[in-house]
């Protein structure tokens, strides 16, 4: 049975040995990871430590390689991302660490978008997100925009402070058929029903949905401005844009 | 020795990897949503506070070099402490 001592990379045994102490986690893991390709327990540590140039670097450096693209996932980006899981799980880091680690594993999966389009397997759709004029919390948007990847959706990120004419900029420009707006403050969320109106006015309400999100927001509020649907948290707004775009459970061409 | 072209993904192997990273997030948001209650999800693991808009629960560090610091005790709601405007 491969022990700790036997992971080559010392960052992803530093790691394992410090933060993952559940017997059963532990294990798997060091299995995982004593079986890995030096190559890939180096990316693994550098979605780790959220490093996303470097992810980006190693990555491409694997898949030119001849490393095949799921084992560049499965043994770099995805196990990378199960320690990172536990030790948020664990208390040893926050938000801010996570959203880090999502964008450097992000900055990797952007180098399979070529391989994963030559073999026909397209993003579900495109997604515009963005936080509502005046408005500058942006955490809820990260995860959303970190769960709608995860699932296999293009992201438009827009940040923060997003006036309408930016969101139908952004929608035309990318043809996304998908708006998502956040907004934390009960003196923004009109921003959301002013950016439906710009869209009427744009004649453009027909060809995007549009949902929102954030603390204040409810479903009988965005009902109440013409949305197309509500998602009380980043995982609800991953199901609703599914349901909404009606594409499946699964990614295809 | 020039590496193999690369082979083909195959859809249904590709997609088991995104339910496994759907599943991952999926439980950090759980994580992310019951920490919110009462952590600020802007306070880094050093403390260090990282949102763009201003709080008073921002100090500056010691030589005012570098990122402010979260000063929030993680006793009250701290998004009282959030500026609005």
């Amino acid at each position: 049975m491969p022990e700790l001592a036997d992971i080559s990379n010392d960052t992803v045994r530093r790691e394992l040995g410090e933060f993952v102490t559940r017997a059963d986690e532990r294990e798997r893991l060091t299995d995982l990871f004593a079986a890995a390709a030096p190559a890939l327990q180096e990316l693994a540590a550098g979605v780790i430590e959220g490093e996303h140039e470097l992810v980006s670097e190693l990555t491409g450096a694997a898949l030119a390689a001849g490393t095949p693209a799921l084992e560049v996932m499965d043994d770099g980006l995805i196990a990378g991302m199960a320690v990172v899981g536990i030790k948020f799980r664990d208390g040893a880091i926050f938000v801010p660490e996570v959203l880090a680690c999502a964008r450097a594993m992000k900055a990797g999966m952007a180098h399979l978008e070529p391989l994963l389009s030559a073999s026909g397997i397209e993003p579900l759709a495109t997604v515009v997100m963005g936080t509502v004029k005046g408005d500058l919390h942006d955490i809820g948007k990260n995860l959303c925009i970190m769960m709608l990847r995860g699932a296999g959706f293009a992201v438009v990120d827009l940040g923060v402070d997003t006036s309408p004419d930016a969101f139908i900029e952004a929608v035309e420009e990318h043809r996304a058929p998908l708006l998502g707006m956040s907004a934390l403050l009960t003196t923004t969320m009109p921003n959301m029903g002013k950016t439906i109106e710009a869209f009427i006015d744009a004649d453009l309400r027909d060809e995007v949905k549009i949902m929102v999100g954030g603390a204040p927001v409810t479903q009988e509020f965005a009902d109440d401005m013409g949305a197309d649907g509500y998602g009380k948290d980043a995982v609800a707004c991953v199901t609703l844009a599914k349901r909404l775009l009606g594409v499946g459970a699964s990614v295809g061409g | 020795m020039a590496a193999d072209p690369p082979q083909p993904i195959d859809p249904e192997s590709y997609q088991e990897r995104l339910d496994r990273i759907g599943s991952l997030f999926a439980s950090m948001i759980e994580t992310a949503t019951e920490l919110s209650t009462h952590r600020c999800p802007y306070r880094d693991r050093l403390d260090r506070c990282t949102a763009g808009f201003g709080c008073r629960n921002q100090r500056w560090p010691e030589g005012k070099d570098g990122p402010k610091v979260c000063g929030g005790d993680d006793r009250l709601d701290y998004r009282s402490a959030w500026e609005t405007a």
